[in-house]
Parts: C-alpha cells; structure tokens; sequence
C-alpha cells in the first residue's frame, strides 16, 4: 500500500473575482521508502501540492490518502493531528523558535501530541531525534549559535521526533551554501536509506532535485514528468570528495 | 495540552522578551497597587471613625437646646432657654432604658494659671459624664454630686489644658488655676483621649459643675444639652423616640409644632461621616481602577504587537500539529501571566504604601482581604478580556499565510 495516494486533486483559490486553478487534476502514488523530488517553475503548483500532501490545506476536489485513510475531508483540527502524528515538516527558514534552545525546538511537536509526557522523557527522545541529525553536543545551543547547516539540521530533528511516515522539506537548502546543503541532503539521504523514512523534496533546483530517487516535474498545475533518476548524487560521497573547511 | 505546561510555555515565551514584559506588567503592578493603596486609606478612615464613636460610645443620646427650624426662623442650636434640669432628671426617671444622664451648660472662657493663661471651653457638666463617655481620670478624681448641688468651684482639666497652663510638670491637682477671673481648685486630671471623630482635641476642655456654669459665670436656669446612655446599644432607637415624646409632652408644644430641642444619637452622626468617606472612598478607588482599565489596554496593545511579530512561530505551531484551540491558551494563558503577576505585585505595592503611609505621615489605613481579591480578581478578569482578542486573532490565522509571514 503506498504511503501517499492523491487521486483527482484539483485547488481552486478564489482571489477577488478572479479563479485561480492552483492545482488541476493531480493524481500520484508515493511508496513507503521513496525518497521523491517535486520540482517546478514558481508558480507551477507544487507548493500548493506540498500544502495538501502536508495537510495544511485541503484539496478542492480529489482524493487525498495517507497511510490508507482519506484525510482530504477532515476538519482543521483533525488536519492539526494528522500533521502531528504523521507528518514532519523542515521548511526553507527554518522556522527554530529563538532564545529556545536546539532539544526544547526539537521537543516542541511532543507539546501537542495529545499525550501527557514527562520532562525526561521528551528529554531522552529528543536528544534521540538530535542524535540521527548528528546535532548532540549541540543540545543545548541557541539557534543564533549553530550555522545555517545546523539550524536546518535542529528543524529536521524537529520533524521527525514524533516517527512521522513522511518527511516534507520545502526547498531545506534555499537559505544555505553548496557545503552545507550537501550536508543537509545527506542528513536526508541516511534518514532515507538507513530508517526507511519517505521523504517528500520540494525544490527548484534540478542539482538538489537529484539527491532523491524520483523526480516529479509541475508545470501549470498539472504533473508533465515523473521518472526515476537514474544519476542520483550521494551527498557523502561529495561531502568526502569537498576540500577540508579551513579553520 | 496540560494546563502546567501551557503556563510553562508561557512563562518561557514571556522570559524571551523581559524588559516588555516588565513594562506591559507596570500597567497592572500601577494599577493593582493605586486601587488597593487607595481602598487601604478609606477603609483606614472609616475604621478609626468607628473606633472612636465605639470608644465614645453606641449607646450615647444628645439632647441639644434650641432647634435648626423653630417657627421657621433658624435659631441655631442651643438658641432656646426652654432645656431645665427638671428635664433631664424626668428622662433619668420616666425613660425607660436610660442609664446615666448629665445636664450641660457651656462657656468659652480665658484660664490663668500663674504666668500662663489658655482659652478652652468649659464644660458644666453633671457627675454621670465620665460614665457615659467611658472616660476615667488620670489623677485627681471627678467632682462629687455634693459640688454640684452647691455649685462648687472645683473643675477637672484635660491633658491639653494641663500641658497649656502647667508646662514645667508641675501636678495640677489641688492647685488653683482662674476662670474668667473666678478660682477654681482643679481636683482632677482626664486621661487622654486625643482627636475625636470630628477632628476636635478632646483633652482640650475644662469639666465643672453645670450649676456652677449657670450660676457663676451666666446667671441662667436653664441648660444647652443633656447627654443620656442607653442601657443597651440596641435600644437606642427607642430610647431617643422616648426623650422626644417626653420633651414634647414638658415643652407643652403642640403636634403641628417643631421640637425646641435636638435628639441626636453618635451613630447618626457616625453613619453620617462613614457615609462621607465610604463616598470618599469609592472616588479614590474608581480613578485607581481607571489606571488599572489603561493597564488592561497596555496588555492588549502588547499582546497585539506580539501576535503579529510572532506569526511565523503560530504558523509553525500550527504546522507541527498545535490545535487553534492551543495557540489560543498559549496567548490568553501568557496575558493572564502578565495580569497576575503584575496583580501579585502590584498587591505587594499596594501593602508597602499603605504601610509607608501609616508610618511615616500617620494616615490610618487598612487592608481588608476582600480589596485584595477584589483587585486580584480585577487583574485576572482584565487579562482574560484584553488578552482574548489577541489570542483569538492568533488562533485564527492561517498557517499557510502565517508560515509566510514577513
């Protein structure tokens, strides 16, 4: 069963009088494991399909099915939940609450779980989440203390402290530099191989779009190509093959 | 979201920004502190009232000479010669419930002793008086009914007086001090009882026999007032109902005709002045609630800085699975924060001032518990209502819009 099945998706937005056709009869399947780049000219759609995959919004028309549950009816806040429980987000900003230190950013989602959680255990399991991203020692740092990179990693650590089934970034390296982009993807790339977490790639960069598996292409709100990638670029192996930081 | 942790977070996001949170908790701090201060001093006013018409005595009747209106023609009190001792001993006698009763004459009058000399009231009295004020001597006693049916010169001064025409310490009692030129042997000293409910210097008088009064110095019959005492507060009512019906009977005045005479209870006159301060009161504290208004806007205005410079943390909230319902609390939770604190706070002030006030200028005041919830409880609800519009305009922005946010 696939994680993510839209059928039929279509958004209308209405702005004034004037109709706007955001998305227009999108239909995809995405595989538990897959690790997928949505790309597209701005404009084209694909934050508008980011937004209902996230369950942020709410399609016009079509169905949307994750993890085999139509979610594409359900009110704000069970959208809120949903967003919750099986959804990490890692946003092209970031998004870190400043003057909040990295474990209790990564902690915050444990707030709104609906469960009641002891201190030390969201302790332990958002130094967990740290962890994956490589961050540990970093815990306790405020986010005008750690670089672009590690911010984007804290955020990522964020995502996935509640197990969610997938992993959406939109456009993650957009505010950083080719090194710490190769960093960021490889985060994604281990997260991808080694736990198996779907991860969903917003981007216009066709470079960065080359780190998944699948590219899905968006033009005028339509899908025009989905195909494997067949030269995918390993973030680790770059990573080894960039000149060392001078210090 | 468990009620701990929302007040958790909201003291966190608070502890991000310090000096406004300071400043936005001012307003209450200001306002909870003025009306509390302020409700402190009225009660203080109208608690040492009591207590001084409590030590005067509830029980206490005046009958005064003379009436406001007789015939239509304001005479003043004590205008009217038509008050005798037979009236006061008939009270004493055909009033039911009365306990002591003392006849009054009064006399401005210049006092010399040795070099000094003193202006004060004298006070021709009868020998029930120091019973019916409750009002011993603190050296010397008080005169006799012997002094009083011969018109003895004897007098009892107050400390005032003594401190007046006696400066070197000397004991008055026993010496001989001149009234209007006529001597008296002062055989008593008044303990001091300081300001009465009307602000007079109560040890400022001179006591002697109203005989004496009438026959030395006046040349009169008949007297200015009387005092009476209930037996029990509880009659008072009725005990004054009785005097007045038996005056009127003595005075011989018709029912179409007004009284020649005053019946006055001191709790008229208390209930009189606590209505005053009470009103007093009320003034003061409804302009320290208007600063208490200006700061529940305060926090409004902040708590709407606040949500927009913060929309990008709601969308993230939002985004990462916060309810509405949860940015709501955390918003209404971090202005009841501000409100409370500032309450607490400002409760502290308030009792510091109050306490600043009594000591050092001797004003009296009083904290009643209720002030204190009263104002507490103003501060949570202004909270509650200036800090739900905010909340609410953050629980209802969009997260995609919001995650856009400039």
């Amino acid at each position: 069963m696939p994680v993510i099945s839209v059928r039929d998706l279509t958004r209308v937005y209405q702005v004034g009088d004037i109709e706007v056709r955001a998305l227009r009869g999108v239909s995809l399947d995405v595989e538990a494991g897959e690790f997928v780049s949505v790309t597209g000219p701005s404009g084209s759609g694909k934050s508008t399909f980011m937004h209902i995959l996230g369950c942020l919004d709410r399609p016009t028309s079509g169905q949307y099915f994750l993890d085999g549950r139509d979610v594409s009816r359900l009110s704000r806040n069970e959208l809120a939940a949903i967003r919750n429980h099986q959804i990490g987000f890692v946003f092209q900003g970031f998004n870190l609450l400043s003057r909040t230190s990295a474990i209790e950013n990564v902690e915050l989602p444990l707030l709104y779980n609906g469960r009641p959680s002891k201190t030390s255990e969201r302790h332990r399991r958002a130094m967990e989440a740290l962890r994956l991203v490589g961050l540990e020692d970093r815990a306790h740092h405020y986010p005008n203390q750690l670089s672009g990179g590690q911010q984007q990693r804290v955020a990522i650590a964020r995502a996935l402290i509640n197990n969610p089934s997938i992993l959406l970034a939109d456009e993650p390296t957009g505010n950083l530099d080719t090194r710490t982009s190769i960093e960021v993807m490889d985060v994604f790339q281990r997260l991808n191989a080694e736990r198996g977490i779907t991860v969903l790639l917003i981007t216009h960069e066709r470079d960065i779009a080359e780190y998944g598996t699948r590219m899905v292409s968006f033009r005028d709100g339509h899908i025009v190509s989905d195909e494997k990638i067949t030269r995918r670029r390993i973030a680790a192996e770059e990573m080894a093959a960039l000149p060392p930081v001078a210090v | 979201m468990s009620i701990v942790m929302t007040f958790r977070i909201a003291l966190k996001a608070l502890n991000r920004n310090k000096m406004r949170t300071m400043l936005t908790m001012l307003g209450m701090i200001i306002g909870v502190g003025a009306v509390i201060t302020m409700v402190a001093l009225g009660n203080g006013a109208s608690q040492s009232i009591e207590q001084q018409i409590a030590s005067a005595g509830t029980n206490v009747i005046m009958v005064n000479a003379g009436n406001f209106t007789t015939g239509g023609v304001r005479m003043g009190a004590g205008a009217s010669n038509t008050l005798m001792p037979e009236d006061a001993e008939a009270i004493r006698n055909e009033v039911p419930g009365v306990q002591y009763v003392a006849a009054g004459v009064d006399q401005g009058a210049q006092i010399v002793a040795g070099n000094q000399n003193w202006f004060s009231r004298v006070q021709g009295t009868d020998v029930e008086l120091p019973l019916i004020r409750a009002w011993a001597t603190e050296s010397g006693s008080f005169f006799t009914p012997a002094d009083v049916a011969s018109a003895a010169k004897v007098c009892v001064i107050g400390t005032t007086v003594r401190d007046m025409l006696f400066p070197d310490g000397t004991d008055p009692v026993g010496q001989v001090i001149r009234i209007r030129n006529q001597p008296f042997k002062v055989i008593g000293v008044m303990a001091s009882r300081g300001q009465s409910a009307m602000g007079q210097d109560q040890d400022d008088v001179v006591f002697a026999p109203y005989t004496t009064i009438q026959k030395k110095f006046r040349g009169i019959t008949y007297i200015q007032n009387i005092t009476v005492s209930a037996a029990s507060a509880d009659h008072i009512k009725k005990v004054a109902e009785d005097i007045t019906a038996l005056l009127r009977a003595r005075h011989r005045i018709q029912p179409d005709e007004s009284d020649d005479f005053m019946v006055r209870t001191l709790e008229d006159i208390a209930a009189m002045r606590t209505e005053t301060t009470r009103t007093m009161t009320a003034l003061l504290a409804s302009i320290a609630g208007v600063s208490l208004l200006v700061g529940g806007i305060g926090i409004m205005n902040i708590m709407l800085v606040s949500v927009t410079e913060r929309t990008r943390e709601i969308g993230l909230r939002l985004a990462i699975g916060a309810r509405g319902r949860d940015v709501l609390t955390q918003f209404l939770v971090e202005a009841i924060v501000i409100s409370l604190l500032g309450g607490f706070i400002g409760i502290g002030l308030g009792y510091g001032v109050s306490r600043g006030l009594t000591r050092f200028l001797e004003w009296p005041t009083f904290i009643t518990p209720q002030a204190v919830g009263v104002a507490f409880g103003f501060a949570a609800a202004t909270g509650i209502f200036f800090g739900f519009y905010p909340a609410r305009k953050a629980s209802a922005l969009d997260p995609i819009e919001a995650l856009r946010y400039e």
